[in-house]
């Protein structure tokens, strides 16, 4: 076998049409990189300076009392992870900056591609799009004619009669195929890896390996399936016409089909009902603005009872701040709850899709390769996620100095010491480790290998239904 | 060979060709399921615009009865004090919607990138946050909804590859063009007939696709001007790809290589191309993160308000001259609160210098893009639906635009009848409600 894939490794040296290609793959790999290196450093310039901007804002907060402050609030803004340059996801849709502040959960708002006209429908020049719709293509036109052009020529029979078995033909074939495409693919990691070497943690590293190896089984499942097409068919042209087709329908018709038709079956919210029930639940709690909000007076006279005194001024303590923190925290139970129904229902809609999977190992190599590239929505959730944590500490800390910090009930006027607000630390994003994040693409990486199994299994029985002539 | 001859023949052919005839079926059903998705998506703002309208109605029925007392003001809130304008304007309720087109159904464009349902108030902006897309799983966005724009621009010049690639090569392998040349009387002629065969087939199907459309949400009788506009769009994209493949059939002498080169020309400018120009304004032109406005929203305006009276006054009377004669001009309290409610016109104007830089940087990116039409005929085209299906960032600026008029007009109001002194009374919260509204 060996002495066949190095033969026809050696072929596909030789042919010009192929080197050509290689070479002007490789440029577009390279630029794609490249300009994704820029983009991330440019990204990350600005997210510092606007970071930093924000953060000398807040520290530097005057004449506002601790809930004063709540209601100025702070931003933070969606940081650019490493391996986005290599898979954009769905960083271009979603939103960047995001208002923390008492009372509301913001939504995050000002996605790139809200601010401009239409340009593209697969996102940017990154080494994600060439290598998920460009090479397999190139390993398609590589390996159709790769049995039936044997035939053709009488090659197959001359080989079948100096004991070559067919079944290593076939495997021959699809591995110098294959490891064709494991070179570009090795080159596109390497670059990558080497061009970011000192930011290349344990944790980045298994995410390209894991990167890799879904690529690695995507290819092989598409030279496989071309190769054993090339020995089913006496047709070279038949060959390239099917296994276009099934380019076609996995990687144009079905993840959009599947993906509008998953949007349908776990139907999502629409803005307005989602925020009327949110309201209508929050308006059964307390009000932390209205002291004559009965859920108030109620939480007054349980204070009133703690520190053992008959009125409000005789508190040593400021009760404003106690009711803000009260609404605050009946505030966020109804945020767990329909931020959860709505998370599950995005968590069934991102189960479905995966199973897809099943029919369409495209599919699943493009969750893995998001998800893997950390951005996915799972990684946009949980940014989202840490960030209402930080939120909820930020205005707990702010309504607890109101309380406690040495005022007295009513007293708006009264401010924090300057120190207080550079006390509370600046919000930083923890991105999410790849042992955390690694069981969601579990079935992305379980199909594409048993799409694997099922490829070698298809050149099984080809080889041995394989007309020689 | 007569030229109907040569039609009849390619019909015969392409009938007998199940992988031809098969892939035109995969268009025609992404197409209806991309029309139905413009269907669905229209169906569903056009009712949830129609439960808002429902909703405000309730809610200004409910508001005017509070002018019914003598003190008017929400029970629950005594402290609201409906006859001063401040109040008055707040609690009227105007909603500024942008009405999907019926056109929607054959593009979704940009539509899921912003929001189309606002709530206007004197405190609103045309960025607030409310104005983001609606609630939409990012992952389906980040894939693109498969609408019949893309249906018409990505996959029928697949579907054409597929019907024209072995046009003229086949014949040239298997060797029998010299005979075909003698008996067509020139294999361009011959050629070309075939590929116009095709071409016509195409048009055909993707004209009663279009027609199939407009049943759906009535295009033709709601807006014909963009039904022809997408035949006529659609024609002259087809067209495009049409003359593409055809100089390469032309040239191509094996099946292979016309495979390959035209598969390589649609790679080409449906994927790299788009995506090199969306790489190059990135990093031209990073996306926004509005700190500007941030500071427009907070720092800035809290500056406004710290500022003296006699600063702000004069702000506002250069803002609005007709308020220097105001009448309460020597009441000083009075004049004290009218500045302090009528604030918001200088946070207002500052506020709209600042959307003025945000709406100049995106405009600067969209000439960037503009300029990439000459070689990016795709962004070109799905720009052109988007335009004529109302579904194009620009539908949605004038939107934001529009939202900025209504915040002028509240804001004008505010400061006109607060100078003035006016009191409000059923009859003036409804004049309200007409005013604000575009």
């Amino acid at each position: 076998m060996w002495i066949i894939i190095k033969n026809e490794l050696y072929s596909l040296y030789r042919n010009n049409a192929l080197l050509a290609i290689s070479i002007g793959f490789i440029l577009a790999l390279l630029l794609s990189i490249l300009l994704g290196m820029v983009q991330a450093q440019n990204h990350t310039k600005s997210y510092e300076q606007a970071k930093n901007k924000l953060r000398k804002q807040w520290e530097n907060i005057e004449g506002m009392n601790a809930h004063g402050a709540a209601h100025y609030g702070t931003y933070v803004f969606k940081p650019y992870d490493l391996l986005n340059s290599l898979d954009e996801g769905v960083n271009s849709v979603t939103g960047n900056v995001l208002k923390l502040e008492g009372h509301v959960q913001n939504e995050i708002v000002y996605s790139e591609a809200s601010q401009m006209q239409f340009i593209s429908k697969f996102g940017k020049l990154k080494s994600s799009l060439l290598l998920q719709y460009v090479l397999p293509l190139i390993l398609i036109f590589l390996a159709f004619h790769s049995i039936s052009s044997e035939k053709q020529s009488g090659r197959l029979k001359l080989l079948l009669l100096q004991e070559a078995k067919s079944l290593t033909i076939i495997w021959a074939k699809t591995l110098s195929v294959w490891l064709y495409g494991l070179a570009l693919l090795t080159f596109t990691v390497s670059i990558y890896s080497l061009i970011n070497l000192e930011n290349i943690s344990l944790d980045i590293g298994s995410r390209l390996l894991f990167f890799y190896l879904s690529y690695a089984l995507f290819y092989f499942i598409i030279s496989g399936l071309t190769v054993f097409f090339s020995a089913q068919y006496k047709n070279a042209t038949v060959a390239l016409t099917s296994m276009l087709g099934i380019w076609i329908v996995w990687t144009i018709f079905l993840p959009n089909i599947v993906m509008s038709s998953v949007e349908k079956w776990h139907d999502l919210p629409s803005r307005n009902e989602f925020q009327a029930d949110m309201k209508e639940d929050r308006s059964k709690g307390l009000d932390g603005h209205n002291p004559l909000d009965e859920r108030a007076k109620d939480l007054e006279a349980k204070t009133l009872e703690k520190y053992g005194v008959n009125d409000i001024a005789d508190l040593p303590i400021n009760f404003d701040g106690i009711r803000m923190q009260a609404d605050e925290e009946y505030g966020n139970q109804v945020w767990d709850k329909h931020f959860g129904n709505l998370n599950n229902i995005l968590a069934k809609q991102k189960q479905s899709y995966q199973l897809a999977g099943i029919f369409n190992p495209f599919i699943s190599l493009k969750n893995a390769s998001m998800g893997f590239a950390a951005s996915d929505n799972y990684h946009h959730q949980n940014f989202l996620k840490q960030a209402e944590n930080y939120r909820r500490r930020l205005i707990k800390a702010l309504n607890d100095e109101h309380a406690y910090g040495g005022s007295k009930t009513g007293d708006w006027s009264w401010e924090p010491e300057s120190d207080f607000y550079k006390s509370i630390p600046d919000y930083t994003y923890k991105p999410m480790s790849f042992s955390y994040s690694a069981p969601n693409y579990l079935i992305d990486i379980s199909l594409l290998f048993i799409w694997s199994v099922l490829t070698s299994l298809f050149m099984f029985f080809g080889a041995r239904k394989m007309e020689i002539i | 060979m007569k030229s109907l001859n040569i039609l009849f023949v390619e019909w015969k052919h392409f009938i007998r060709s199940p992988f031809k005839v098969i892939a035109l079926i995969l268009y025609i059903i992404a197409s209806v399921y991309g029309l139905n998705n413009g269907k669905n998506l229209y169906e569903k703002q056009t009712a949830e615009l129609a439960k808002i309208n429902e909703k405000a109605k309730e809610q200004i029925l409910q508001n005017k009865a509070f002018y019914k007392e003598e003190n008017p003001s929400p029970d629950d809130r005594p402290w609201v004090d409906l006859s001063i304008p401040d109040w008055a304007i707040w609690y009227t309720i105007v909603y500024h919607l942008k009405a999907p087109s019926s056109a929607l159904v054959y593009s979704i464009g940009q539509t899921e990138q912003y929001g189309f349902y606002k709530k206007v108030t004197y405190m609103s902006s045309p960025y607030d946050s409310d104005m983001t897309k609606e609630i939409a799983n990012v992952e389906r966005l980040g894939n693109n909804t498969l609408d019949f724009s893309f249906a018409l621009i990505f996959l029928m010049p697949l579907i054409l590859i597929i019907l024209l690639y072995n046009l003229q090569s086949m014949e040239k392998e298997q060797g029998f063009i010299k005979l075909i040349e003698v008996q067509a009387g020139g294999k361009s002629k011959w050629l070309l007939l075939r590929c116009c065969f095709y071409v016509i087939l195409c048009l055909a199907v993707t004209i009663g696709l279009i027609l199939y459309g407009s049943i759906l949400t009535n295009v033709i009788t709601k807006n014909l001007s963009a039904f022809i506009d997408v035949i006529l769009y659609s024609f002259l994209y087809l067209l495009l790809w049409s003359i593409l493949y055809f100089i390469l059939l032309r040239s191509g002498n094996t099946i292979i290589e016309n495979a390959l080169k035209m598969a390589g020309i649609w790679l080409l400018a449906t994927f790299i191309i788009p995506a090199s120009v969306n790489q190059w304004i990135s990093i031209e032109k990073p996306a926004n993160l509005m700190t500007d406005f941030i500071d427009a929203s907070r720092d800035k305006k809290y500056e406004i308000y710290n500022q003296s009276d006699s600063i702000k006054m004069a702000g506002l009377f250069n803002l609005y001259p007709e308020i220097t004669n105001s009448p309460i001009i020597n009441n000083p309290e009075k004049v004290n609160y009218a500045i302090r409610e009528t604030t918001i016109a200088l946070v207002n104007k500052l506020s709209k210098e600042f959307i003025k830089h945000i709406e100049t940087d995106n405009n600067l990116k969209n000439n960037m893009i503009e300029k990439s039409f000459f070689f990016n005929p795709i962004s070109f085209f799905q720009n052109r639906f988007n335009s004529i299906c109302e579904t194009h960032y620009y539908n949605y600026q004038t939107y934001r635009n529009e939202i900025q008029t209504l915040i002028d007009k509240q804001i004008h109001t505010l400061v006109i009848d607060t100078w003035n002194d006016i009191k409000i009374d059923k009859e003036r919260f409804d004049k309200y409600h007409e005013k604000f509204s575009i």
